[in-house]
């Protein structure tokens, strides 16, 4: 037995040099380059992630104001110029949304502030009695963009017809109030997610580099692809039919009262979603992201690299997506062709971002925690 | 001539080795190492289940999914709703209280194997190859007699009280270990394991920020060091823990190789289980001087124990020998059942469960599945949030038993809302081992007319056949 122990020994170490130098001698090259995952990380947090946030809250801001204005001197020419503040707002923050894990998550910002469509009866019933809480879960879709987009916007109704409802009608106060609470509360959480970025939370998620679930990676990743989906179905599918035996359900389109904008909304935010994953910033600059992480790690598809396939395949989704005429409302009954090339597209996108790009990374898409065996 | 003399030789050779064998299987050994594997394995599953009710599991996996993947023929074992389930798991941690001090030993083991194996039936997206492991083992405890030593039964009682026991009490939780690592390194003979050093090429660097090590997890040598040796040190350990020459280097090698994996993988208590339960294999005097250490630091006034010999009777040993030649046949035949289906194994995980294919691949998918009007032809989109946890979805789009399930599932569900004559149809974009995603089913499928059974499920899309 002592004898055979030796032979087994021997055998196993022969086995690991053999394969030690062969491995070497073949292709040391080939090795995965080390990766800095923590310079990754620190893109993320100073390039992109808080620019972003500092440009959404200075989008708001500035709609504030504008609401502010119009408030002062209800007419026309003020109405428009909020309106093009809150469309701008609107957009930028589609630059924020996908971040929701850390601050954001705490704050609940996407429902908070993007649970579309509207509910216009409970809007209506909060602007009547004055008496409402927006931390009731009941008020989700009674607030936020989308409740002001329709307080804003309105039904087709004349602009006059807007603005004396904010004027002369009987609840205008109540109503010029209501927009004011929706935007002091997105104003109110934007400001804490943005401190929290900048005193701690910066360093936890910088210095949080594994890819284990709750890990850094594993939580952008997961909400990249979260916000893939909804762009999918809550931004197209939804409002196209997919979920309704093919009957178009315009209504459920985003910023569905502005009308002329869902499909630039859906644009910003598969836009953004580019970004994020090379790790671009809203200015432009290109640092260390997803892209690079993927070519380090050597990750292949069926024909050359795995980034390049994403890239490819955001570009053809872009272009698709940009296809589709707004209003998004009509197109989804009048040019469901178009409509169906650029889903086609993104289901496409969505799976290099779920399936693939994870899988190679090592990282699990589930945002629940368990054993693996 | 020669043969004559062979074919005389035979009957005697034979005979000694089977001689050889029965002396060693009846001869009488210490009961110490089955008291300390009952108390081992006992605190073990204590802290297991205090550990899962603590992480909020068993709410995200019992309570919180609102559909269950049963498993074939055991569609009647359904969740107990929330108190239901905490209370099992209280009982459950009881048991293995009561395992571990030996109290009410038979009542508790046949109550947490009946306890553990019924939670472990609910849904089928809990599969862990650990599970399983732990369901056989307490299954086996039952017909241990590892109360009658160092225990509060043998206490209440001295007269069931021990001191050596027949070695079959020990060889067959051996055996069963020695099944375990053997088949799990002989799953491992496989070109993505060995020559490609998948999913480990990818899983290493996964972890490259470590200290220290996380630069060489990057290193693609690494990889396959690390699958060359995962390889060998399963298939051959089993044999080194049984042997007393052997036995230190192979748990140090046991020690060394579970740490590993709990550093790198998310494997939970199981690298403990193991390093605990291997000691099985120690000489009885380490458990002998285990127990008399155990018996100080309690401050046990305990009589010494008379030399006594356990014998079971022989209605007792028969129905055991029995038991044991049916368990172990199946535990040898099972794992090969996969030969009855022709396509590729991982990617079908037809014949995957229950043979010990641990870690073995890195699968991920995404599932698309669509309720179908057969007159219309017109389509609604499920979104699979909408009737699975995240858990479900993730194990559900990979893997062929559980789509069909699903299918059916959404059907029955659509039904109900008052839509007849449905269809279900899906696509299931999965990635194995690192290679590009591709179907694994495609709308040419009506899902929901499939039948989950144990036939080959041709409808399965091949590999890589739809790029």
């Amino acid at each position: 037995m002592k004898k055979s122990f030796i032979y087994y020994v021997l055998m196993i170490s022969t086995i690991s040099l053999c394969f030690h130098c062969k491995k070497k001698e073949t292709d040391g090259q080939d090795d995965t380059a080390t990766f800095d995952k923590s310079a990754m990380l620190s893109n993320y947090a100073n390039q992109v992630i808080i620019p972003n946030y500092v440009v959404a809250k200075q989008a708001l801001d500035s709609f504030a104001l504008a609401y502010t204005d119009f408030l002062q001197t209800k007419n026309t020419v003020n109405l428009t110029s909020a309106r093009q503040k809150f469309i701008r707002a609107y957009s930028v923050f589609q630059y924020v949304s996908c971040f929701e894990f850390g601050p954001s998550e705490n704050e609940f910002i996407r429902a908070n502030f993007n649970t579309y469509p509207c509910d216009t009866s409970q809007i209506k019933a909060n602007i009547s009695t004055g008496n409402y809480d927006f931390n009731l879960v009941a008020n989700l879709d009674a607030k936020g963009f989308p409740a002001i987009d329709y307080l804003l916007f309105g039904k087709s109704q004349s602009d006059a017809t807007i603005v004396s409802l904010f004027d002369s009608n009987t609840q205008a106060t109540n109503r010029s109030a209501y927009i004011s609470n929706c935007l002091s509360e997105m104003q109110t959480k934007l400001n804490t997610v943005i401190n929290s970025w900048n005193n701690s939370y910066k360093g936890t998620f910088v210095a949080s580099t594994g890819s284990e679930i709750g890990s850094s990676l594993g939580m952008l990743v997961n909400q990249l692809n979260y916000e893939l989906d909804a762009l999918k179905n809550a931004k197209i599918g939804i409002p196209a039919g997919k979920k309704s035996m093919g009957v178009a359900l315009p209504e459920k389109c985003e910023a569905y009262y502005a009308q002329n904008y869902s499909v630039q909304l859906a644009k910003q935010c598969l836009q953004n979603l580019e970004n994020v994953y090379l790790g671009r910033s809203i200015t432009g600059s290109d640092g260390l992201g997803l892209d690079d992480y993927l070519d380090a790690l050597k990750a292949q598809h069926i024909s050359g690299t795995l980034n390049n396939a994403i890239k490819n395949q955001f570009a053809t989704a872009k272009s698709k997506l940009g296809l589709i005429q707004e209003p998004l409302s009509s197109s989804v009954a009048t040019d469901a062709q178009a409509i169906d090339a650029a889903y086609v597209e993104i289901v496409k996108l969505l799976v290099l971002l779920k399936t693939d790009a994870p899988s190679v990374m090592g990282i699990i898409i589930t945002y629940q925690d368990g054993d693996g065996d | 001539m020669l043969l004559l003399l062979w074919e005389l030789l035979l009957p005697t050779k034979m005979a000694m080795a089977i001689n050889r064998i029965k002396t060693y299987f009846t001869k009488s050994v210490h009961i110490a190492p089955l008291a300390v594997f009952r108390i081992a394995f006992g605190l073990l599953m204590l802290a297991s289940i205090i550990r899962f009710i603590g992480k909020g599991w068993v709410y995200d996996m019992y309570i919180k999914p609102k559909v269950f993947f049963s498993y074939y023929g055991f569609e009647w074992v359904k969740p107990f709703g929330e108190t239901g389930m905490y209370v099992l798991f209280v009982v459950m941690a009881a048991a293995a209280l009561c395992i571990t001090v030996g109290f009410f030993y038979r009542l508790s083991s046949i109550l947490f194997f009946v306890i553990f194996t019924y939670v472990e039936l609910i849904d089928k997206t809990n599969y862990l190859n650990h599970y399983y492991f732990i369901s056989i083992i307490s299954l086996l405890m039952i017909f241990l007699p590892a109360h009658r030593y160092f225990s509060i039964d043998s206490w209440r009682k001295q007269a069931i009280q021990v001191s050596h026991i027949p070695n079959y009490f020990l060889l067959i939780i051996k055996m069963q270990v020695f099944i375990v690592y053997f088949f799990a390194g002989i799953a491992k003979i496989n070109s993505d394991w060995l020559l490609e050093a998948m999913p480990l090429k990818i899983w290493l660097p996964a972890h490259s920020e470590m200290p220290l090590i996380g630069k060489y997890l990057t290193k693609e040598w690494v990889a396959y060091a690390f699958s060359w040796f995962g390889c060998i040190y399963d298939i051959l350990i089993p044999f080194f823990l049984f042997s007393e020459r052997t036995i230190k280097p192979a748990y140090f090698f046991v020690i060394i190789f579970h740490l590993a994996t709990s550093l790198f993988f998310n494997i939970g208590m199981f690298p403990y289980v193991m390093i605990c339960l291997t000691t099985t294999f120690f000489s009885e005097t380490f458990h002998i001087r285990l127990i008399n250490f155990l018996r100080q630091i309690l401050k046990l006034n305990m009589l010494p124990v008379t030399e006594f010999v356990y014998k079971p009777s022989i209605l007792q040993l028969r129905l055991l020998k029995w038991l044991m030649v049916v368990h172990f046949s199946v535990q040898l035949v099972l794992p090969f059942r996969y030969l009855f289906y022709d396509e590729n194994l991982f990617w079908t995980e037809q014949g995957f469960r229950f043979s010990w294919r641990v870690m073995l691949m890195e699968k991920a998918g995404t599932a698309f599945f669509y309720i179908r009007d057969k007159q219309s032809g017109k389509e609604i989109e499920i979104s699979n949030c909408d009737f699975l946890t995240p858990m479900q979805e993730k194990m559900m789009a990979t893997q062929p038993d559980m789509l069909i399930q699903y299918a059916h599932i959404l059907k029955k569900e659509y039904e109900k809302k008052g839509l007849k004559n449905v269809e279900v149809l899906a696509e299931s974009y999965v990635t194995l081992n690192g290679k590009p995603s591709s179907l694994i089913v495609d709308k040419s499928t009506v899902l929901s007319n499939e039948v989950d059974n144990f036939k080959p499920k041709r409808w399965i899309m091949p590999i890589s056949s739809n790029h």
